[in-house]
């Protein structure tokens, strides 16, 4: 694929440690996206946050498309709904119903940032943000839309333990809201954070090595790899391709879409060249991210 | 921009089981719903329904596979893959509910054990369910499940033919699934958008939706295989005037399917039949006739496929598709008789008799909420399009 160009990015990551203690987020809203936006759940109000963020780097046209993506989408409204309904016996409230479907979320993103181009939810349970940038890459090289604005969201849904098991993680594991998004554009821009050179998925190893062999990596590139590749697997590619390790997850809570925090943390970081991001699935699928600035 | 060519279906509504069951029926009047006793908590309620024909509702868990597994298996016959073809090829999912009916099944009996059992603690990731349904097809190609309500698997297949064009993939497996599940009976009735008659589309007397269950599947491939169907094109934009009705005015409708027409380089004349999305809803249907009028001079023939089978929301992308190409296969329109002949108020007439259709380039519209608005183009007369 041709180059496309990075033209900012907004995090937004805050851990939840106590089941009444989140973070509050209408006034990280009202500053992301110049506006109060009311009756909106936390998930919603977690992808304005990172969108808007990236809204306020860059001017973006009203055709800007948005893709958004999750592992799990929208669970604390969906939570809501089913408990209230199966467990306390009332029916869905239209405003909760409707934002079951969670592409309320790119609703409020497009509204909000006054933008009319295709908007996207997709769900991919281990390469939520891998996924979302290569439909938006797709888009982009395909001349479909010019301008993207891709991210992912997580939300913590307390009680904490039952989020954990949720999630299926152990009863200390640290947990957090997250929210990662990019601008970016076909067409060079000055100001450009850096350029995405590729980002694929594989059906296994013998496909990623393919297309490693025909990508010009120099040994100043970076390794990254995602949350749901093995350490000993990490270590092995280390090995392979002979790459110092970029470790972006050190210390970091757990959320779905960690691979979303790869691109941010490299750009903002005095390291320079280009760093490949690699992540799998248990069932044996790659994917690939490769970036430089 | 290459076509892509449709090479197999799979179909399950309330007409029947497998495609051709289901255009079979269509050749009988539109029947009204049936009621569903939804129970919550200590309340009941009757809720209209258009639930599988030949698929009871008593296991729920097991109903979910079983039938997605049908569907997915007979698209998958149908377009005679190799074995390794079908390893490689992509998986879209579109849907609203996901694995809704399973979560309430799991949750309602883990209440009779505690008031305190958590709901969406036997999977709670909305992508696991594309991992569930690729893995018995040994499909190992990359997933991608599309939760835009209505028009969720309209844009899967979008996505789908773009990374086909872009020679990601060769082949990939369109899904669309919509089953009963009480979070969607009982939020379409407090919404007051259900009717218990049947749909009537674009007519004075239109009353509302009512729900439909619907798995339907499409194998799409770079190169021919069976059929005459092909995918030329289409268009995906966000209309930001409400979550959950369109711009009465049209406009947004307007533009969706004007962007559709170019990306297929085609005018609006070339258009031989169009498939409305048609909810029976007052403000949508307004809507959408609106948006019609603003680009068709002179409309093409229209129908609507609801009246048979129901809303299947995130599932119509692909139930409709199939339904609608199975019967131009066998030579004629859809026709709902007595369903916006010609008074409606709307100024939209809809096919009335089932005549016969020449083969030609084909618009199918899809609409929902959160502002997701999709037009499709399809033809089955082998032209080459732009």
């Amino acid at each position: 694929m041709s180059a496309l160009y990075i033209t900012a990015c907004g995090d937004h990551v805050a851990g939840v440690d106590s089941d009444v203690s989140a973070t509050e987020l209408k006034a990280l809203v009202t500053d992301a996206v110049g506006a109060p936006v009311r009756r909106i759940g936390r998930f919603i109000q977690l992808a304005l946050i990172g969108a808007g963020r990236c809204a306020k780097q860059t001017p973006l046209p009203s055709t800007a498309a948005v893709y958004l993506g999750s592992g799990r989408g929208d669970l604390e409204v969906t939570i809501e709904v089913m408990q209230s309904l199966l467990r306390d016996g009332q029916a869905p409230k239209p405003l909760s119903f409707i934002n079951t479907v969670s592409n309320a979320a790119c609703f409020y993103v497009a509204q909000s940032l006054k933008l009319m181009g295709r908007s996207s939810f997709v769900c991919n349970r281990y390469f939520a943000f891998e996924t979302m940038l290569q439909l938006a890459a797709l888009d982009l090289a395909g001349g479909v839309v010019s301008t993207a604005l891709v991210g992912t969201v997580d939300v913590v849904v307390p009680p904490l333990a039952g989020h954990r098991i949720r999630l299926g993680l152990a009863a200390t594991t640290p947990v957090a809201d997250a929210s990662h998004w990019l601008c970016l554009q076909a067409r060079p821009s000055h100001g450009a954070l850096g350029q995405l050179l590729a980002t694929e998925p594989f059906m296994d190893a013998t496909a990623l090595r393919a297309w490693l062999s025909q990508q010009v990596i120099d040994r100043n590139c970076l390794l990254a790899t995602g949350q749901f590749m093995p350490a000993t697997e990490t270590v092995q590619w280390q090995r392979e391709l002979e790459l110092d390790i970029f470790d972006y997850r050190a210390g970091r809570a757990y959320y779905d879409s960690q691979s979303g925090a790869v691109l941010g943390e490299f750009l903002r970081s005095d390291r320079q060249g280009s760093l490949l991001h690699l992540n799998r699935d248990p069932s044996g699928r790659y994917s690939a991210m490769l970036l430089s600035k | 921009m290459g076509s892509i060519h449709l090479n197999g279906f799979g179909l399950h509504t309330t007409l029947g089981r497998g495609v051709d069951a289901n255009v079979q029926a269509l050749t009988s009047a539109p029947q009204p719903p049936r009621e569903v006793s939804v129970r919550f908590a200590h309340e009941q309620r009757s809720i209209p329904y258009y639930l599988l024909a030949e698929a009871p509702l008593d296991d729920l868990e097991a109903r979910f596979e079983h039938v997605l597994y049908g569907v997915i298996a007979e698209a998958l016959e149908h377009a005679g893959l190799t074995t390794a073809e079908r390893r490689a090829m992509g998986f879209f999912l579109g849907s609203s509910c996901g694995e809704m009916p399973v979560l309430e099944a799991q949750y309602r009996r883990d209440l009779q054990l505690s008031h305190e059992a958590l709901p969406m603690v036997q999977t709670s990731s909305l992508g696991n369910l594309a991992n569930r349904l690729r893995a018995p097809f040994g499909i190992q190609g990359p997933d991608y499940s599309y939760y835009t309500a209505c028009t969720a698997s309209a844009n899967a297949l979008l996505a789908a033919a773009s990374m086909l064009r872009a020679g990601r993939l060769r082949h990939a497996i369109v899904v669309g699934v919509e089953m009963f599940n009480a979070v969607t009976a009982l939020g379409f009735s407090g919404l007051q958008l259900i009717t218990r008659d049947v749909m009537r589309p674009f007519d004075r007397r239109r009353g509302g939706l009512a729900p439909g269950e619907g798995c339907g599947a499409v194998v799409i491939s770079t190169q021919p295989s069976r059929g005459p169907w092909t995918l030329a094109g289409g268009a995906n934009l966000c209309d930001t005037h409400s979550i959950s009705a369109t711009n009465p005015d049209g406009s947004a409708i307007a533009e969706v399917i004007q962007q559709a027409l170019r990306a297929c380089a085609l005018d609006a004349t070339a258009v031989a039949a169009l498939k409305t999305h048609g909810t029976a809803s007052l403000l949508n249907d307004e809507g959408e006739a609106a948006g019609l009028h603003r680009v068709f001079e002179r409309a093409p023939a229209l129908c609507a496929l609801k009246p048979f089978i129901g809303h299947t929301f995130g599932a119509c992308g692909i139930v409709e598709l199939a339904l609608f190409c199975a019967s131009v296969d066998r030579g004629t329109l859809p026709a709902t008789p007595g369903i916006c002949a010609a008074d409606s108020d709307l100024n939209i007439v809809l096919n009335q008799e089932r005549r016969s259709q020449p083969p030609g380039k084909f618009m199918l519209n899809y609409f929902g909420f959160g502002g997701s608005n999709t037009s499709l183009i399809v033809a089955n007369d082998r032209a080459q399009l732009a």
